[in-house]
């Protein structure tokens, strides 16, 4: 299934439902602070229950029109490198920062990120030097990064 | 006369070595940012900020202004060489500057598109000066109803012109913004909404990570997904990079209407630098005696893209600065960024800073004669940064990504919070979502929902001054032209109108 496809946006349009009569059940049901004696017109769940309401017509009209949208050509791409950089980027934003020291883990996720798509680009012989460069390159963003933000903007490095 | 007097004197106050190192710096780096195809200027401004927030006040700020007028305009490069826009505010620039860089005008093109963002930033920030301090004034007259009304004409106003084909789709952006700005702790009673049981979410969502991640991470995603741009045949040949004077005098009329119209454009909330452009170039290509020529490396349609979207740059800080509504996603960052360092912008704005609108004007002068001055000089450099691998630039980029929302906080939260929205980011994109009303919905959420409750408990519960106020009057009826606009049958019907007077022109 295409991103931008009459398809996509009816899966869209039944996750926006979903979405809106949430809100507005969970403005319907928030805390309407009686106790504080506040007036009736300022209740905190007033706004969300319009919001969810509006969505949820949005997503009935996006429902209805999603055969009748004129649709973009869609855009050339490889999902395979895409995949990657998501799983990559979230392992190292969510698993390596705050476990191993930041500088580490940034110097394992440059290095790793270019030699994920750089090296098998290359000839087996040149295989070797490419990875060193690669590391180094790495490393050197790894220190230079950390020291920047350490002891130049002063920030305790996660 | 006072205006010009105060703009001379924020002129002279920033003419130090500090302040002309920084510009230096800051608009080169921003030229880099706008050049390379996945990165922003909201991307870049967003990640200044956390780099700049240990900085003194007018440096800060004059660091991300630089970098906002460098990454507009260097968006034109990788237009010109690639045929891919560095920023969305350069893909009008493409039509007219990729067609001219293979017939080996590279160079000149590049020198067009300097001088009309020169130019097109200096009709901006003459407008800014005449016209801030009197809306400031008018703002006065807000009251709550009317910034309620505001709020709304943002959100539906920027949903139909960024959602292009498709406005339900803007208008869809800008309810997700809102909603994300419903959680956290309210502005009236301080009650806690929807923090899903993460007491981290009590604060609510950070506009800093939301909008590294809705447009770093998902740019960064955005880039690794596309095929590889090819640098055009025609770059590197040796030619002529100064405009002619001659180009520039047949061609001022169309650089005087793209900066108003730019600037304009630039005012209406959330709108941006791309639809500046789009909405210059139209204009032009309407009132142009080589219509014919437009698409195919026309020198005027060039002129006209680059000159709208620069101009929108100084009318975006208008509304940003005298409404705290920003103009464009960019100075939505910039309206964090002045919180950050204490400046409150808003109607007060002329009582508690009221030379601070002149310093605006005077950094942007400063920005427009740093882009003239590398865009007519370092033509050969900017090709050099467009061969950089993505392969090597976009983890450098993700690690900022990571590094910059952490900075401020010193919370792993916000990274997960930049995380999230770089997926979410991501995926609207490819639906065709606009980014620009999911921001300025997580700008203004919080004005609106204030608004609309401090109004109804000042009426009682009564809803009649929300549409017999004048102001808010004439908000309501804009807003219901804008919606019907949007509306299919009313669009058909405006096509059947246009077509015979577009027939009459065509022969």
């Amino acid at each position: 299934m295409r991103f931008d496809s009459a398809a996509a946006d009816r899966v869209m349009a039944i996750a926006l439902l979903a979405l809106g009569s949430a809100m507005t059940w969970g403005g319907f049901v928030m805390d309407r602070l009686e106790i504080r004696q506040i007036h009736p017109a300022s209740i905190p769940g007033l706004v969300p229950m319009i919001l969810g309401v509006a969505m949820m017509v949005c997503a009935v009209l996006l429902a209805l029109n999603a055969d009748d949208v004129e649709r973009k050509e869609a855009e050339e791409g490889s999902w395979r490198s895409f995949a990657f950089t998501a799983l990559w980027s979230c392992f190292f934003s969510v698993i390596l920062v705050s476990r191993i020291p930041f500088v580490a883990a940034t110097a394992i996720y440059v290095a790793g990120f270019a030699g994920w798509f750089l090296l098998p680009a290359k000839p087996v012989a040149k295989r070797l030097k490419t990875a060193l460069f690669i590391i180094t390159f790495g490393i050197i963003i790894a220190v230079a990064v950390s020291t920047l933000f350490r002891y130049g903007f002063l920030v305790r490095l996660p | 006369m006072e205006a010009l007097q105060q703009f001379g004197l924020a002129l002279g106050a920033l003419l130090t070595p500090i302040s002309l190192f920084h510009v230096a710096w800051a608009t080169l780096l921003g030229i880099f940012v706008g050049s390379l195809p996945g990165l922003t200027a909201t991307m870049g401004v967003a990640l200044l900020t956390t780099l700049t927030y240990t900085l003194e006040r007018d440096a800060a700020i004059l660091v991300l202004i630089c970098m906002y007028v460098g990454a507009i305009y260097g968006g034109s490069r990788s237009a010109i060489l690639l045929n891919i826009p560095g920023t969305p505010a350069s893909a009008a620039t493409s039509l007219d500057g990729f067609p001219l860089a293979q017939r080996g005008e590279a160079g000149y093109a590049m020198g067009l598109a300097t001088a009309g963002s020169a130019f097109g930033t200096l009709v901006g920030i003459l407008l800014l000066v005449l016209l801030a301090p009197p809306l400031a004034e008018i703002a006065f007259d807000f009251g709550s109803f009317e910034f309620f009304w505001l709020a709304v004409f943002g959100i539906v106003i920027s949903g139909q012109l960024t959602g292009g084909i498709a406005p339900l789709k803007g208008y869809i952006a800008g309810l997700l913004g809102l909603m994300v700005a419903m959680i956290g702790s309210e502005g009236l009673h301080a009650h806690v909404r929807f923090n899903l049981g993460f007491d981290q979410l009590n604060g609510g969502i950070g506009l800093i990570p939301a909008m590294v991640g809705a447009f770093g991470f998902a740019e960064v995603l955005t880039v690794m997904y596309r095929r590889k741009a090819e640098l055009s045949r025609g770059t590197g040949k040796a030619d002529r990079v100064l405009p002619r004077l001659w180009d520039l005098a047949k061609y001022k009329f169309t650089i005087l209407q793209s900066g108003v119209i730019g600037t304009l454009i630039g005012i209406i909330p959330g709108v941006g630098e791309d639809i500046g452009a789009w909405a210059s170039y139209a204009a032009a290509r309407r009132t142009s005696r080589e219509k014919d020529e437009f698409g195919k490396g026309s020198k005027e349609g060039l002129t006209a893209a680059e000159t709208g979207n620069s101009a929108v740059v100084p009318g975006a800080l208008i509304p940003a600065l005298t409404l705290a509504v920003p103009g464009s996603a960019p100075a939505a960052v910039l309206i964090a960024a002045l919180f950050l360092h204490g400046i409150r912008p808003g109607p007060m704005i002329m009582i508690e800073q009221p030379t601070f609108i002149y310093s605006v004007a005077a950094m942007l002068v400063l920005a427009t004669l740093a882009i003239t001055i590398y865009g007519l000089s370092l033509t050969r450099l900017f090709i050099l940064v467009l061969r950089i691998p993505r392969e090597y630039l976009m983890p450098v980029v993700f690690t900022l990504c990571v590094i910059g929302p952490y900075a401020l906080t010193q919370r792993v939260f916000d990274i997960w919070v930049m995380v999230v929205f770089g997926l979410i980011g991501f995926v609207l994109r490819q639906m065709n979502y606009p980014m620009a009303p999911l921001v300025l919905g997580i700008i203004l959420g919080a004005l609106l929902d204030k608004s609309l409750r401090r109004g109804l408990t000042l009426t009682d519960g009564d809803l009649t001054p929300f549409f017999t106020r004048p102001i808010s009057a004439i908000f309501v009826i804009v807003i219901l032209l804008s919606i019907a606009a949007g509306l299919k049958p009313v669009r058909r019907a405006v096509a059947r109108l246009e077509q015979p007077r577009r027939e009459r022109t065509d022969t």
